[in-house]
């Protein structure tokens, strides 16, 4: 069963796909029909936060959000994260606090902090972007270079 | 002190880093593992057929392995697929693909199998619900038996003012790395080719050759990014089944696991009961007797390491002038034991330090500065006779006692501080070797493990190399091979990687100087700098650009090559004090000591870490950039151990929570502040007296937090993890 061509503005650059399945998950959309590698595949079932895109801005669990149900729509990944201001500013507070091991969860965290910022400001406090970055999951930091990072964006401002 | 940017940022931060569940080949197809539905029983039929009539679906089982393997006899303890007996839950029963992962999964459910049931063994403790006597040798569930002592310890025993005699049970853990495993196979050219993520490349190529049973050179393994090891990806476990689907379909085959599948499939490590019995006369310890019974799942008869290397960690890290110990490894119907992240120290950490505060406070005695006195000095040997060398183990137990003392003048109530220690041993006895290149503007060490996160390769060795050959950092590049051109190395595991093949890059390094020497025509030590942008060689006051001292095939090829190599040697234990099976010597002691302040909810029993130090014993700090990382790392996991990480399984052999909802991981906001401070000056084995990191800081963790909770509530916990639940019966809540 397929839908219409699916259109969308994939960081930046408009792409139309066709014959994608109605059942098919943006994960899997993103990683084999656009080649977006870098959006990693963890759970597949929203615990671990590892998939995390931008949809029009908004943080989204890519494993649990349809392909057609963005139809229309702007995807951020972290291929794309660094060609705005808010993307950099957080790409580059994670590279100064060495916020990242094995790099696996580092895109969904990052994906997931750009949002929160784009969604609440510059002047989030960053316990409060702490908390809300609950359902991102790290095996290998002890998520303390990555709260280093979040206080250095929440002290300089994206 | 995180100056230095760690060098796999840029990769890591712009998703081009490649995975193994990233890995795609032009007209590749995927695969799925048809798993055995009950834990144990005998294989009436393996019915392929459906499978095979799904369009585009390839499918292989244990009857077509001969066709695809001719004159292979692969190891026959474990086939590829069995063909009489399963003996654990979803153990491979066939392998199939197909042009999407959908229709893999879906080919792998059509599958018939028929297997009558046989009774499931899945608690060591309906093995053995007494300590196993003299006939347990012949049972088919002891995988492993070993026995070792010294002195009249029942006579001791007889005689000892204090005799203390507990039992304590510990949990089944899993790595838990957020990379699922995922492989690529091509075969060509009579070739086994498989792209893979892997703690080690070499190892992985010597377990896919001999699951196969093919030679080890028509096997090439490339690492890719790995995604967290933890120990759980350091040997073959998909290899051989996507390898023998790309063989059959002709067509590369991508084998990635679910997560689910991750849970149920990956080698963990599983439970296990222990005796711990202290006899103390005059306020020292006279003797120790320790009992181990490790459940090894299906691990093989004579193939356990895990007894004979663990239980050494129930014996230190404290004086006994007597002892006797005792392990047995159980199989039962699990998948078999693996290795996570140190493998069973933690565990044994938090026997022995809560067994051994309960002693002091049994016989009326200080409980910390009772092991404070017993703690193995600098150049102490260990119960079964190895010599531990050079080791800090008193001063960083000193320096975390001292914090320890100060939290708990300021701890509020139901706050309690705890003081734990911990011992590793560096595993740098394992091979390692490097090609060291030195070209005009720089130097590059070529090697065959990939970065999984720790830091080691990209960050360590590369650090050594600088240090070694005077070239600055940024100048020093660490590359990869395949195993068909990479230089040998044993693997990521260990905590060896910076100290083994730092040790390799090492003598590279003395090659090289030696190489550049001879062509300086000169007998005086020789230097590298930079100038004028380029590297140049000084000896006295001699000197020439590294560019002029090339040959032209140097020239052509890039550089001079060097190599260098590190075989080092283990220790050696007391061999007389063996009684049965073998003990293992461990290789470079390093010593941790861990302080920590938690709460306990007096309503629910639930333990919040409130704040945390870390000592370590490292010899001489390589990589700060990714040192203080691997401190905080290990502990967070460790807070796991401790406190939530309990793989639960069912009678019949079911693992009841397979997945990150139901087994609870540290999440944001659970890892309290870290203190991590190292003590030099205890020289270990690798580059400049270097000991390894990668392990310790997950040891003394699970201890530390217990004897807290003790502190705290008087709760005296004896079971692994402590849980709201564990810790609310102690304090008699349920």
């Amino acid at each position: 069963m397929t839908a219409p061509p699916l259109a969308l503005t994939v960081n930046g650059q408009r792409r139309s796909l066709a014959d994608v399945p109605d059942s098919e998950r943006l994960l899997d959309t993103i990683r084999w029909r656009l080649g977006l590698k870098g959006t990693k595949e963890g759970c597949r079932s929203g615990e671990c936060g590892a998939c995390t895109v931008l949809v029009d801005g908004i943080s989204t669990l890519s494993c649990l959000t349809l392909a057609h149900e963005v139809d229309g729509t702007s995807l951020t990944t972290i291929e794309g994260v660094a060609n705005d201001p808010v993307g950099r500013a957080v790409v580059n507070a994670f590279a100064e606090a060495g916020a990242l091991q094995c790099g696996y969860c580092t895109p969904g965290f990052v994906l997931a902090l750009v949002g929160l910022l784009k969604e609440r400001g510059p002047a989030t406090p960053s316990q409060e972007l702490l908390e809300d970055l609950g359902g991102n999951l790290c095996r290998c930091t002890g998520y303390l270079s990555i709260a280093r990072a979040v206080a250095k964006l929440s002290a300089e401002g994206p | 002190m995180i100056g230095a940017r760690r060098p796999d940022t840029q990769p890591k931060l712009d998703g081009s880093a490649v995975f193994g569940t990233d890995l795609e080949a032009p007209g590749m197809l995927w695969a799925a593992l048809v798993p055995a539905p009950i834990a144990h029983g005998h294989i009436r039929s393996v019915d392929l057929g459906p499978a095979r009539s799904l369009e585009g679906v390839v499918a292989v089982g244990a009857a077509d392995l001969p066709a695809l393997l001719p004159g292979a006899t692969g190891d026959p303890d474990r086939p590829l697929f069995p063909t009489e007996t399963v003996f654990y839950r979803n153990q491979p029963l066939a392998a199939v693909a197909a042009p999407t992962r959908e229709l893999a999964r879906q080919a792998a459910r059509t599958v018939r199998v028929e297997i009558d049931p046989l009774p499931v063994v899945s608690d060591l403790e309906t093995v053995f619900p007494e300590w196993p006597g003299p006939a347990a040798d012949s049972s088919p569930h002891v995988a492993a038996h070993v026995r070792a002592r010294e002195g009249d310890v029942e006579a001791i025993f007889h005689r000892a003012e204090t005799v203390v005699r507990e039992t304590y049970r510990t949990s089944s853990v899993h790595q838990v790395a957020l990379e699922p495993h995922a492989c690529l196979a091509e075969v060509r050219d009579g070739q086994w080719r498989v792209r893979t993520s892997t703690q080690s490349p070499f190892g992985a190529r010597e377990d896919t050759a001999s699951l196969l049973g093919v030679p080890e050179e028509s096997v090439v393994v490339d690492g890719t990014w790995v995604g967290g090891g933890f120990g759980g990806k350091g040997s073959a476990l998909l290899e051989p089944y996507a390898l023998v689907l790309a063989k059959a379909s002709g067509r590369p085959v991508k084998l990635a696991l679910s997560y689910r599948e991750e849970f149920l499939l990956g080698r963990t490590t599983l439970p296990s009961v222990i005796r711990m019995e202290t006899a103390v006369s005059g306020g020292r310890i006279v003797a120790r007797r320790v009992r181990l019974l490790l459940d090894v799942g299906n691990s093989l008869p004579g193939r356990d390491f895990a007894t004979g290397y663990s239980i050494g960690f129930l014996l230190g890290p404290y004086r006994t002038p007597a002892f006797e110990v005792e392990g047995y490894a159980v199989r039962t119907n699990k998948p078999p034991f693996g290795p996570h992240r140190a493998p069973f120290a933690p565990q044994c950490a938090f026997v022995v330090e809560s067994h051994l505060d309960h002693v002091a406070r049994e016989a009326g005695l200080d409980p910390i500065e009772f092991r404070a006195a017993h703690l193995w000095k600098d150049g102490d040997s260990t119960p079964l006779g190895q010599p531990v060398g050079a080791f800090g183990l008193a001063s960083v137990f000193e320096r975390a006692r001292t914090i320890a003392a100060r939290w708990r003048a300021e701890a509020g109530p139901d706050h309690g501080v705890g003081v734990a220690a911990g011992f590793w041993s560096t595993n740098s006895g394992a091979g390692g070797e490097v090609r060291l290149l030195l070209a005009p503007s720089g130097v590059t060490v070529v090697q065959g493990e990939r970065e999984i996160g720790s830091g080691s390769v990209l960050g360590g060795v590369a650090a050594v190399a600088a240090r070694c050959t005077g070239v600055p950092r940024e100048r020093v590049t660490v590359t990869y091979e395949d195993t068909a051109h990479a230089p040998f190395d044993s693997g990521v595991y260990g905590s060896r990687t910076t100290a083994a093949l730092g040790r390799a890059v090492e003598e590279a390094a003395r090659a090289l100087f030696a190489e550049i020497a001879q062509r300086l025509g000169t007998s005086e030590p020789v230097s590298l700098r930079v100038a004028d942008g380029e590297i140049v060689a000084v000896s006295g006051t001699r000197w020439r650009p590294v560019r002029e001292l090339l040959t032209e095939s140097e020239r052509a090829a890039g550089g001079i090559v060097t190599t260098g190599r590190h075989y080092g040697k283990g220790g050696a234990i007391d061999e007389r004090r063996v009684e049965v099976g073998a003990f293992y010597p461990y290789t470079d002691f390093t010593g941790a000591a861990h302080a920590v302040e938690v709460a306990v909810d007096r309503g629910t029993g639930t333990v919040r870490v409130v704040r945390y130090a870390a000592v370590h014993d490292i010899g001489t700090l390589i990589d700060p950039a990714t040192a203080l990382p691997q401190i905080e790392g290990g502990v967070a996991m460790g807070l796991g151990t401790a406190l939530t990480e309990e793989a639960l399984w069912s009678e019949d052999g079911r693992l009841l929570n397979a997945g990150l909802l139901d087994y609870r991981i540290p999440t944001l906001g659970s890892v309290p502040p870290i203190e991590a401070t190292f003590v030099d000056g205890f020289a270990g084995a690798g580059p400049f007296g270097a000991k390894g990191l990668g392990e310790p800081p997950i040891i003394p963790v699970a201890a530390a937090v217990a004897l807290a909770v003790r502190d705290a509530t008087g709760a005296h916990v004896t079971e692994l993890p402590l849980s709201s639940e564990r810790v609310a019966r102690a304090l008699k809540l349920l």
